[in-house]
């Protein structure tokens, strides 16, 4: 902020890899994972559940991707991977609420798990199978992804589509 | 009367909101901001709303400041040496105003824990939630049995909501990078 001139910070500022944030993000990371899958898996009986756990999920993406570069962890987790996530939780969560109407209930009955198709504790299973193959992937993927787009052209990879770059002074 | 830690908190929201308002340079609001979220899940853990407070704690405290982060990060903002920002008279007035109609509202609350609040003069409501969400839904906490269960036809439409909101967002913000894979 020492310019007279409006600064661009993304272009002046390049991201240098930071020791302790790498340090921290790395020793802090697999528990913040384990805590969201947690969160998920025991949401059943605990406080919790499928969009607690998918947004922290979700935020160690993110942290991965501020300490270690946004664009290799978006080469990483390609794209076409967050938005299946995201899609495949919608899919998912009409499956499992289409499948009582196919035997003769009705949607998101999940009673049938266990009386018709006589699944051992059959409607606990579906409902922590809403929160975990259901919401959790939903929340988890459109975090990351929009996260994913907004970052798009930070760390000059390319520049926004729609206005022509402005806050890139080389244009490139 | 009321506990200690909630007057404190109660402080350190009023006050990291107010300077999340006047703070003149964007990065300082949006640090004090994340303060205010992590403040307010607090409060909502003390308050006894586990599942709020992590939500807050993950989306308003984490999600929400690295997603600003970046949007200043690609912007540019003009150099400032001045802390503070002037106050608009207008604005001032108009969120005087407002806060005033808001707490004319805090009277209409019954005092927590009593007995005339709404949830406990519906105790049949109340109660059959409480005594039969194990048998109907198989899961031990409550909030999940009504939200996954009980309203899952509610909760697959908010899931769908999250899910076709931030769709719309990857197609309204969509780059050469997102796309080309």
């Amino acid at each position: 902020m020492s310019n007279d001139e409006y600064e661009p910070v993304g272009e002046n500022q390049p991201y240098v890899e930071s020791q302790v944030i790498m340090t921290t993000v790395r020793v802090i990371a697999p528990f913040a994972f384990t805590y969201g899958l947690y969160l998920t898996f025991h949401g059943g009986s605990s406080p919790g559940g499928g969009f607690q756990g998918g947004a922290i999920i979700g935020a160690t993406i993110l942290m991965i991707a501020f300490a270690f570069g946004i664009e290799p962890t978006r080469e990483w987790l390609s794209n076409r991977a967050v938005v299946g996530l995201a899609s495949g939780g919608v899919l998912a969560f009409a499956l499992i609420g289409l499948i009582p109407i196919a035997i003769g209930g009705r949607f998101l009955e999940h009673e049938l798990y266990e009386s018709a198709l006589e699944i051992y504790h059959g409607k606990k299973y579906a409902l922590e199978a809403v929160e975990i193959v259901g919401i959790m992937p939903i929340v988890a993927g459109v975090v990351v992804g929009l996260f994913f787009v907004i970052a798009a052209g930070f760390s000059g990879g390319s520049r926004l589509a729609g206005d022509g770059g402005r806050d890139r002074g080389d244009n490139r | 009367m009321i506990p200690a830690i909630g007057v404190v908190l109660f402080a350190f929201v009023l006050a990291t909101a107010v300077l999340t308002a006047i703070f003149r340079d964007v990065l300082a609001a949006i640090i004090v901001f994340a303060a205010y979220s992590l403040g307010m899940a607090i409060f909502y853990a003390v308050l006894l709303a586990p599942d709020v407070a992590m939500t807050e704690a993950a989306i308003g405290a984490g999600v929400t400041t690295l997603l600003l982060l970046l949007t200043i990060a690609k912007t540019v903002h003009p150099p400032t040496d001045v802390t503070f920002e002037r106050p608009n008279p207008t604005g001032l007035l108009v969120v005087g105003a407002f806060t005033l109609v808001v707490l004319a509202t805090v009277p209409a609350f019954p005092e927590v824990g009593s007995e005339s609040a709404p949830i406990w003069s519906n105790p049949e409501v109340t109660q059959y939630y409480i005594e039969s969400a194990y048998e109907d839904t198989g899961v031990e906490n409550a909030v999940t049995a009504v939200l996954a269960g009980y309203r899952g036809f509610d909760t697959f439409g908010e899931a769908v909501v999250v899910f076709a909101a931030g769709i719309a967002s990857l197609l309204v913000l969509r780059t050469e990078v997102f796309t080309g894979e």
